[in-house]
């Protein structure tokens, strides 16, 4: 198991350490040749960096924490995610857990989670901002409507597949509802649950950096980006395209960390499967 | 399995208390819209004043009429008699966006992203999936590119390709590409494994294993992966159309203007409800789609 992990570690590292050292070299290559300045529907676009070198990535990084733009504004975005996120899931989860246990409440609701579904959460963005103005509330609700869709099904589906059997033993030992939903429905949608909040979070850093390249005020990462596309400073764009990466990867692994330890109960067997 | 899960009210009665549903809060909306007639608003104390206002919850005729004029921009105003309005709707009838013909573009660009980022996708999984070294050296750079979310990459991409077809397209193939590499990734790695080791056994090898094992055993997921693929295309093409291009029903939505301003122009709330129940029904009708299509393909799948 040890050797295993150790191959795969360093598999790991020696393609992404080829990619940055291909990357490395092509943009030393490229700084050279490729052209500066860029016609761009309507007019040039003075002095670009196609491939910038890590050299000004580097200065670039260092200048942008130094002046407190770049930490600003990742606490300012992920502020909003999490925000968002809480909203969302204080929603959904307890109407897909109640949908899941009331069925006429499922009938009332399902042709309007039907319909959220399947609309964009980015389509709401211009009546929200029309409604909610273009402050930070409009942004947050967005998010936690893309959340509380998916956290809603990840409840409902988990509640669902809770095995007949278990409700009616308990059912039959004279649970109270409350008990049976406490000690039996919600420890069995949690994985789901967990599970929807993995892809919600995804989803959740998606919509935040749209809300923010539409009309945002700056410490944010979102209008980071659209600022310095419209420079265009392409140091700028990829040092923030590479830390909404890095906090979306972080989320990530964050997230799975919490769902392994929430879910530790299930695992029958000491041996990794 | 249809044993373990709780009761489910019968189908009739489902559509009924659904349909009950819709009907009831369309009516409740229309009644609470028109309000502003009967009451003065500007009476009513302040939250109340600021959200019953036409410009804010737009009538439900209002909304009706939206949709007749949207879809008949196209042929209404006769070529010479340019008259400027500012509006949202005023906009948009005057260059000629119809709802359908931006509903068409739109679609055209979620199939195309669905076609190109799904192949890669599916072929990305395969590989993955199929070979462990594969899987050890390509899957760090997979999770690293698959944590950007695509419509980040846009000002970028635009400075390469320029500001046309192919970057409008990009965005979405990508966000197609990342979402359907792990379903069949886990397809074809957890689930086809069984068969395959049993195919190997019995003397199958190459393409024999790969068509009529690993692919049959790894379409649910594939599929699965699609249908969730279908809503993140919608999603990121939507958010492409609004920042970026020149059609399409995220253009509808903002009402156009310069990307760097769009939004600026009020948006007029009774198009972007006509563009939001299109983009659900659309939507919908192509999962259904999916669905019907992916469930004949794996019939042989135990239901």
């Amino acid at each position: 198991m040890n050797g295993l992990w150790r191959r795969r570690l360093w598999r790991a590292l020696l393609s992404v350490g080829a990619l940055a050292v291909l990357y490395g070299i092509a943009s030393e290559i490229g700084s050279a040749l490729l052209p500066r300045r860029i016609w761009m529907v309507m007019h040039y676009l003075e002095d670009v960096e196609l491939l910038p070198p890590y050299r000004s990535l580097l200065e670039e990084a260092v200048f942008l924490i130094q002046s407190g733009i770049l930490p600003r504004s990742v606490l300012v975005s992920t502020a909003r995610v999490f925000e968002g996120l809480v909203f969302g899931a204080a929603v959904g989860v307890p109407l897909g857990l109640s949908m899941a246990r009331a069925a006429r409440l499922e009938c009332l609701l399902d042709p309007w989670v039907t319909f959220f579904r399947f609309t964009p959460a980015l389509a709401l963005l211009p009546l929200y901002a029309l409604w909610f103005g273009f402050g930070e509330l409009s942004k947050i609700l967005l998010i936690a409507t893309a959340v509380a869709v998916v956290t809603l099904l990840g409840a409902y589906q988990g509640a669902r597949d809770v095995p007949r059997v278990y409700l009616e033993a308990a059912r039959s030992l004279g649970a109270s509802k409350g008990l049976i939903l406490r000690k039996i429905v919600w420890p069995a949608a949690l994985p789901q649950i967990f599970a929807s909040l993995r892809i919600a979070l995804g989803l959740a850093w998606v919509t935040v950096v749209v809300a923010e390249l539409i009309k945002a005020t700056m410490p944010s990462l979102g209008y980071l980006l659209a600022l310095a596309g419209a420079y265009p400073r392409v140091p700028t764009i990829a040092v923030g395209i590479v830390t909404i990466g890095l906090l979306v990867l972080a989320c990530d692994t964050v997230a799975l960390g919490l769902y392994a330890v929430a879910t530790r109960w299930m695992k029958r067997s000491p041996a990794r499967a | 399995m249809r044993l373990a899960e709780a009761p489910r009210p019968p189908k009739a009665r489902r559509v009924w208390l659904g349909l009950a549903s819709v009907v009831a809060l369309v009516a409740a909306y229309t009644l609470l819209s028109n309000a502003y007639r009967v009451v003065d608003p500007s009476l009513l104390p302040d939250p109340i004043r600021g959200v019953l206002r036409p410009q804010i919850l737009p009538p439900t005729q209002r909304i009706f009429d939206a949709f007749v004029q949207l879809v008949g921009a196209g042929t209404l105003p006769p070529a010479g008699t340019y008259v400027h309005t500012g509006d949202h709707i005023g906009g948009l009838v005057e260059q000629r966006v119809t709802l359908q013909g931006s509903l068409l573009v739109s679609t055209y660009r979620v199939l195309i992203g669905l076609a190109v980022g799904g192949s890669l996708g599916i072929l990305a999984g395969l590989l993955m999936g199929w070979s462990r070294a594969v899987d050890e050296y390509v899957h760090p750079i997979y999770i690293l590119f698959r944590s950007v979310p695509p419509l980040a990459l846009i000002t970028y991409v635009m400075l390469w390709l320029g500001h046309g077809t192919a970057h409008v397209l990009l965005p979405i193939i990508y966000a197609v590409f990342t979402v359907v590499v792990i379903p069949t990734y886990h397809g074809v790695r957890d689930v086809a494994d069984v068969y395959v080791k049993a195919a190997r056994a019995l003397g199958a090898g190459g393409g024999l294993l790969l068509s009529r094992v690993v692919l049959p055993a790894a379409s649910p997921f594939v599929l699965a992966g699609l249908r969730y693929a279908l809503i993140i295309a919608w999603m990121t093409t939507v958010g492409v159309e609004m920042l970026m291009a020149d059609d399409g029903i995220g253009y509808l939505l903002v009402g156009g203007g310069m990307w760097s301003s769009r939004l600026e122009v009020a948006g007029d709330p009774a198009v972007i409800v006509v563009g939001i129940v299109a983009l659900a029904l659309v939507g919908y009708a192509m999962d259904a789609g999916v669905r019907v299509a992916g469930d004949r393909l794996t019939q042989w799948v135990k239901r």
